[in-house]
C-alpha cells in the first residue's frame, strides 16, 4: 500500500470513536450535500481469511447512520466478503475466520460468544439473487418476526403491512398476501426480500448487489426504496454498477485486492478521487 | 495512469471532440489576425473573408455540443473524463465568442475603409499581437493539458487589459484634439475593446484548462489591469483623468 492509498484511507478514518460525527477536517466529506451524521459501525483492522488465502487486508473504515455506503472495486476484491462479516455469515463455514474489530454501537460484532440470531435481527442482509421462502407472502414476512418475538396475530399482520408498505410492495400485493412468494416478478421478489429483512426492526441493512438480477425500471425502484430507508437505517451496498453507487450513495469506497484503496462523499470520489487506482477504475481505463 | 480507455470507442469520441475544438482554435487566431490585417491595410476583401468564415466557427461550436453530449449520454463520463466533457463544452463557447470579436472588427474594418485613416490606428497591432499569443500559447497548453502554461496566459491579460486602458486615453486625447476624427476613433474603440475581450475568453479558457487539470477551481481573482472604466475628462478639462 502506497502513501497515497494510506493518506486517503487515514484522513477519513483517523480519530473515529463510536459516537462520534463526522470528524472535522476529514476530507470530501464536507460536501454540500451530506450532513454530518453518527457513527454506526467501525471496521477496525479487519483481516480475513479463506483458509490461508487473505482476502481481507487490515480493512478500517466507519458505516455512517442513516447514509448510504455504497463499496464497488473488481471482482474478487473482498466488498461481497466484508458485508458477510458485518453480520457473521461466515460463521457457518469453517476455514473462513476474520480478525480485528466491527463495532456496532460500540459492541464488538466479531468476538466469540455473541447471539447470531440477535445479531443477524440488527442487522438485515439482501442478496443479489431474491431468495423468498417457498412460502406465502405474508409468512415471508413473520417467519423471521415469530423467530424473535411473540406478537399477537394483529400485532403480526400490522408488521406485514407497515414492511410491506416501507418496501413500497404493499398496493401490488395487499390483495393476494396468502398466495407464493415466488409468484411475483424478480423485483417484487427483491422487495419481498427487502420487506421480510425490515420487518424485524434492525438497525444496518447490508445490500449485496440487490439489483443486478433486475430490469432497469425494477432497479431504479429499489433505489429510490433506498433512498426512503436510509432516513431510519445504516445501509451498506455492494454494485458493479458505478452509476448506481453514484445516484444511490452518500459515501463510496472502492477496493482492490482485498484492500480499501479509497473512501469518501461520493460527489468528491466521482468528479475529483484523491488516489489515481480509483480514477483508473472509474474511468474504465483499469488493465 | 493508462492514458487510454478500455473501451477504444471512447478515446475516438474524445479525439473527435478535441479536434473540433483544435479547429476553433485555430479559426479564432486566424480570424483575429486576418481581421488586424483588414483594418491596418484598409483591406476590404480581407475583412469580408472573416465576416464570411463566421457560420462555420458557429457550426463548429454546435458540433462540439453534439458531441459533448453524446459522449455524456452514452458513456457516461466520471472523475477526470466528466471534466474534459464540460470543460469543453464551455472553451467552445469561449472560442465561438472570440470569433465573433474579430468578425466585429473585421466589420468595423469595413466601415473604417470608407473615410480616411487616422494615426491611432497604429497601436492596434501591438495590442492584437499580444491577443494572438496569448491565443497561441493557450492553444498549447490545451493541447498539452499544462496547467502551468494556462497560468501564463492568464497572468499575462493583465498587461492586455493595461494596454487597453492606455489606448483608450490616447483615442480620448485625440479626438478632443480633433472632433473630425471622433467617428473613425469611436470605431477604433470598438475594436480595441473587442481585443481586450478576446484576450478575456483565452483567459477564462486558462481558468478551465487549470480546472480540468486540477480538478478544484483556480480560485484566485484575475488582476484587473483595465482602468478604462474610471477614465473621465471633466468639464472645462482637456485631459483625460486619472
Amino acid at each position: 500500500m502506497n502513501s497515497e492509498h494510506v493518506a486517503a484511507r487515514t484522513a477519513l478514518t483517523s480519530g473515529i470513536n463510536y459516537g462520534d460525527s463526522v470528524p472535522a477536517g476529514a476530507p470530501n466529506v464536507a460536501s454540500v450535500s451530506i450532513l454530518p451524521a453518527p457513527v454506526k459501525i467501525v471496521i477496525r483492522n479487519v483481516h480475513f481469511f479463506y483458509r490461508s488465502f487473505e482476502a481481507l487486508k487490515d480493512i478500517n473504515l466507519p458505516l455512517y447512520d442513516k447514509r448510504v455506503t455504497a463499496f464497488m472495486g473488481p471482482s474478487g476484491c473482498g466488498k461481497s466478503t466484508l458485508l458477510r462479516i458485518l453480520n457473521r455469515m461466515y460463521d457457518l463455514y469453517p476455514g473462513q475466520r476474520a480478525t480485528g474489530e466491527a463495532l456496532l454501537d460500540g459492541q464488538n460484532i466479531l468476538a466469540p460468544g455473541l447471539d447470531m440470531n440477535l445479531l443477524r435481527a440488527r442487522i438485515g442482509m439482501v442478496f443479489q439473487k431474491p431468495t423468498p421462502f417457498p412460502m406465502s407472502i405474508h409468512d415471508n414476512i413473520t417467519f423471521g418476526m415469530r423467530l424473535y418475538e411473540k406478537l399477537p396475530r394483529s400485532e403480526l399482520d400490522g408488521r406485514v403491512e407497515s414492511a410491506l408498505r416501507r418496501a413500497a410492495l404493499w398496493d401490488e400485493v395487499k390483495d393476494k398476501l396468502k398466495t407464493s412468494g415466488l409468484g411475483l416478478s424478480g423485483g417484487q421478489q427483491q422487495r419481498l426480500c427487502i420487506a421480510r429483512a425490515i420487518a424485524v426492526q434492525p438497525q444496518v441493512l447490508l445490500l449485496d448487489e440487490p439489483c443486478s438480477a433486475l430490469d432497469p425500471i425494477s432497479t431504479q425502484r429499489i433505489e429510490e426504496l433506498i433512498a426512503e430507508l436510509k432516513s431510519d437505517y445504516c445501509i451498506a451496498i455492494v454494485t458493479h454498477n458505478l452509476q448506481q453507487a453514484a445516484r444511490s450513495s452518500d459515501y463510496t469506497a472502492f477496493m482492490y485486492m482485498g484492500e480499501l484503496i479509497e473512501i469518501g462523499d461520493t460527489a468528491t470520489i466521482f468528479t475529483n478521487p484523491k488516489v489515481k487506482q480509483t480514477e483508473d477504475y472509474i474511468t474504465g481505463r483499469f488493465g | 495512469m493508462n492514458s487510454e480507455h478500455i473501451i477504444k470507442g471512447y478515446d475516438e469520441e474524445l479525439g473527435r471532440l478535441n479536434d473540433t475544438i483544435d479547429q476553433m482554435g485555430r479559426l479564432a487566431g486566424s480570424q483575429l489576425s486576418s481581421a488586424i490585417d483588414a483594418v491596418v491595410n484598409r483591406d476590404g476583401d480581407l475583412a469580408a473573408q472573416v465576416v464570411a468564415a463566421d457560420p462555420a466557427v458557429d457550426q463548429l461550436e454546435r458540433d462540439l455540443d453534439s458531441l459533448a453530449l453524446r459522449l455524456l449520454a452514452l458513456q457516461q463520463p466520471m472523475a477526470r473524463d466528466l471534466r474534459e466533457v464540460f470543460v469543453a463544452i464551455k472553451v467552445g463557447s469561449d472560442l465561438e465568442r472570440m470569433s465573433d470579436y474579430a468578425v466585429n472588427v473585421a466589420k468595423r474594418a469595413i466601415a473604417l475603409n470608407q473615410v480616411p485613416s487616422v494615426e491611432p490606428t497604429l497601436a492596434l497591432p501591438r495590442m492584437a499581437q499580444l491577443a494572438q499569443s496569448m491565443i497561441s500559447d493557450i492553444r498549447d497548453a490545451w493541447i498539452e493539458r499544462d496547467a502551468e502554461k494556462a497560468l501564463a496566459v492568464w497572468r499575462r491579460d493583465e498587461e492586455l487589459d493595461a494596454m487597453y486602458s492606455s489606448f483608450f486615453r490616447e483615442l480620448l486625447t485625440y479626438m478632443m484634439e480633433d472632433p473630425r476624427t471622433i467617428g473613425s476613433c469611436t470605431h477604433l474603440l470598438f475594436i480595441a475593446k473587442n481585443i481586450e475581450r478576446i484576450g478575456d475568453h483565452a483567459t477564462n479558457i486558462a481558468e478551465n484548462l487549470y480546472f480540468l487539470v486540477h480538478g478544484t477551481p483556480l480560485g484566485q481573482p484575475r488582476p484587473k489591469g483595465d482602468s478604462s472604466n474610471l477614465a473621465v475628462v471633466p468639464p472645462g478639462r482637456s485631459e483625460v483623468v486619472p
